[in-house]
């Protein structure tokens, strides 16, 4: 089944296009990868999907619904949740307070003002798993602001994964990151986005073979393949335009 | 534990507001506990707009003055007997003021935060106070509006009469208050409103509306905003236009700020020293508008926390016991420093004084004495020479203090 389809979908930023026309459809439970030189429009097309920006022309399509023009809070309650490339968390408030934010609105809280939280159990057990999963429950009262950089990228995952959305998008996930660090956390993008859709930018071309079950390759704002993994490598096009230099440098 | 140790702040913090008149029981230490519960509550409501919310507000006292006109106006009716009920529900009539004033405001002042959010607020504040020289019959144009609070149903006896009875129901209401404001924070709207602040953007990924959060927060600060106003109301019996416009927004911010924006406790702490400064140092000289710039420029500068900043600042050297090391550094830089404030206003207050004679902290200093003023000056530029050669020496026993032991430092950084 097809949860997230786009169609032609194109984006201009004023006289320039970026996205020329991209059309993907993506299974329920499908391990998506979204690869392509820098500048090639990947998160402009994490913007497009998660509502921060709005498509020129194209629909994109969430099982039943066509969502190229709400709201990021409405896509993201219809069960889509994302990452930033660039570190994207609330600074000011603790490690812990990061992650239960995440977690208020698919637990149901709405815009409460007459629940405590301090008294709401379940929704501190699960914002205390999800920081065990993220390797920073000993942070927990820390300000995210004075993060170190790997986990505020371990944050940034968190708040992203910790609702259990059913599609998860990362954009970027592990940039950054040294390279036991990236392990562990594809390890808990593996574990947490199982059964789930997973759509992920990822430059580090193991891990996106390590991960993925279908690739989609941008280039200059259009897709020029959509394929499982063994075809993408050895896609002749794909060769030529982006990956050669990329598999044989990593 | 940490409930006990929760309800005996809440359990002090109302001691102390009901023991204040049992110390300073004149008329006009009354009168100036008044205007603390009042710039209590009012600078509370503020502090939800902008330290919890991140909305700089140019036109909180809008609020705090419908509230207060309409609970004037109550009083009124109450006095005609239109209506019939007891005077302590009169802060209720001005938060419900208040909000209903924010909930139609905040539709599109809540838009964005920032300079969006800080000019809509400056030009309904100044439309406001505008409009309310121009509707004379609701607020009474320059003169404002007057009632009396001893007409309605007396309460077990009470007819309030006097100020100090007055007090026990603004302490009342300003625990209630507290209470409700602090509760707010720790709901979901409330931790919201810090994620809104912090990061709106993100905030809409996470399933949150930024608008909608930060109306819900204008809202809340208008009720109390209100709430405010009715106690005003309630002490003084008397309204103006001055207490909705810019002069008095102002200061709820100055006071705010003062306190310290980041901490609950901040705008308590801002109101109780800006009140004193108000209403004491006024009775000294009649520069005390410029010594309160001065005080707000120095904060902004020297403690960006405020108050309560600089006291949690100790929080790492208290918990290390650490703290005694700090007292004698602080005496030593703080006693000069206090000599170097007062010569410093010694000499503007005897430059402005229009007499011959100044009496200052008991002594007698001619105005028009070349060397009175070289006397003042001379203690100043000591004491500041004075402070230069403490100061390396605070600076190293506030390291001392506050140093990180090499074996707990980051272990997991890596
Ligand atoms: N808001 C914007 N206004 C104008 N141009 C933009 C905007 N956002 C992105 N662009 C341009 O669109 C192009 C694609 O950017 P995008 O960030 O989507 O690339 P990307 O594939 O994610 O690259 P990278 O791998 O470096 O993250 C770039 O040329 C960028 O300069
Ligand atoms: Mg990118």
């Amino acid at each position: 089944m097809t949860v997230l389809s786009l169609n032609d979908v194109t984006k201009n930023f004023g006289e320039t296009e970026i996205i020329r026309g991209v059309s993907l459809a993506i299974e329920k439970g499908e391990k998506h990868a979204i690869i392509g030189p820098n500048g090639a429009g990947k998160s402009t097309l994490f913007h497009l999907i998660s509502g921060l920006y709005n498509v020129t022309s194209g629909s994109i399509r969430f099982k039943d619904q066509e969502i190229q023009n709400k709201q990021p809070y409405e896509i993201n309650r219809l069960g889509v949740a994302r990452s930033f490339q660039v570190t994207n968390i609330f600074a000011r408030m603790n490690v812990f307070e990061n992650v239960r934010c995440a977690l208020l609105w698919s637990s149901g809280y709405k815009y409460s003002f007459w629940h405590l939280l301090g008294r709401q159990k379940e929704l501190n057990e699960k914002t205390m798993h999800v920081l065990e999963q993220i390797g920073l429950q000993k942070k927990a009262l820390f300000p995210a602001g004075e993060l170190a950089y790997a986990h505020q990228r371990a944050l940034e995952l968190g708040i992203a994964i910790a609702s259990g959305a059913e599609i998860i998008m990362l954009d970027e996930p592990v940039a950054g990151m040294s390279h036991s660090e990236a392990e562990g956390a594809v390890e808990l993008i593996r574990r947490i986005t199982e059964g789930k859709t997973l759509i992920m930018v990822e430059h580090d071309m193991n891990i996106v073979f390590d991960v993925a079950d279908k690739i989609s390759v941008l280039v200059y704002g259009k897709v020029i393949a959509s394929d499982r993994p063994e075809n993408i490598r050895a896609n002749a096009q794909v060769q030529e335009s982006y990956l050669g230099e990329v598999v044989t440098s990593a | 534990m940490a409930i006990l140790k929760k309800s005996a702040v809440w359990i002090g913090y109302l001691a102390a507001l009901l023991a204040l008149p049992q110390f300073f029981d004149s008329v006009l230490a009354v009168s100036i506990f008044n205007q603390m519960a009042i710039a209590i509550v009012f600078g509370l409501s503020y502090n939800m707009l902008l330290g919890q919310g991140g909305m700089l507000s140019f036109g909180h006292a809008v609020y705090f003055g419908l509230g207060g006109f309409l609970a004037v106006h109550a009083l009124l009716m109450i006095e005609v007997e239109t209506v019939y009920f007891s005077i302590i529900w009169i802060p209720l009539v001005g938060g419900f003021i208040g909000l209903l004033a924010a909930l139609f405001i905040g539709t599109f002042s809540t838009h964005k935060a920032g300079t969006v959010f800080a000019m809509i607020s400056l030009g309904i504040g100044e439309l406001l106070a505008a409009s309310s020289l121009i509707f004379v019959s609701f607020f009474g144009g320059e003169a404002g509006v007057s009632g009396d609070r001893t007409f309605g149903p007396p309460f077990f006896g009470i007819e309030w009469f006097q100020n100090l009875e007055i007090y026990y129901l603004a302490v009342a209401w300003v625990f209630i208050a507290t209470v409700f404001m602090y509760l707010f924070t720790q709901t979901p709207a409330g931790k919201m409103a810090n994620a809104v602040r912090d990061n709106p953007e993100r905030a809409e990924f996470i399933g949150y509306s930024a608008r909608k959060v930060r109306y819900i927060t204008f809202c809340a600060a208008g009720l109390f905003a209100g709430v405010a106003g009715g106690l005003f109301a309630l002490n003084y019996e008397f309204i103006t236009e001055e207490n909705l416009n810019a002069a008095t927004s102002g200061r709820v911010l100055l006071s705010a700020y003062i306190g310290g924006l980041g901490y609950f406790i901040g705008p308590i702490v801002g109101a109780v020293i800006l009140t004193l400064m108000n209403s004491l140092l006024s009775n000294y000289s009649d520069l005390w508008m410029l010594y309160l710039g001065i005080m707000f420029l120095l904060t902004v500068m020297f403690l960006p926390r405020g108050f309560a900043g600089f006291i949690m600042m100790h929080q790492l050297a208290w918990v290390r016991g650490k703290i005694k090391s700090l007292l004698v550094p602080y005496l030593l830089t703080g006693i000069p420093s206090l000599l170097f404030l007062i010569s410093v206003v010694g000499l503007i207050e005897l430059s402005h004084t229009d007499e011959a004679e100044l009496y200052y902290f008991g002594l007698s200093f001619n105005s028009t004495a070349a060397m009175d003023f070289i006397l003042i000056a001379i203690v100043a530029l000591g004491s500041l020479l004075s402070i230069r050669r403490s100061l390396p020496q605070l600076r190293a026993a506030w390291e001392a203090a506050n140093e990180i032991p090499e074996s707990v430092d980051e272990e997991s950084t890596s």
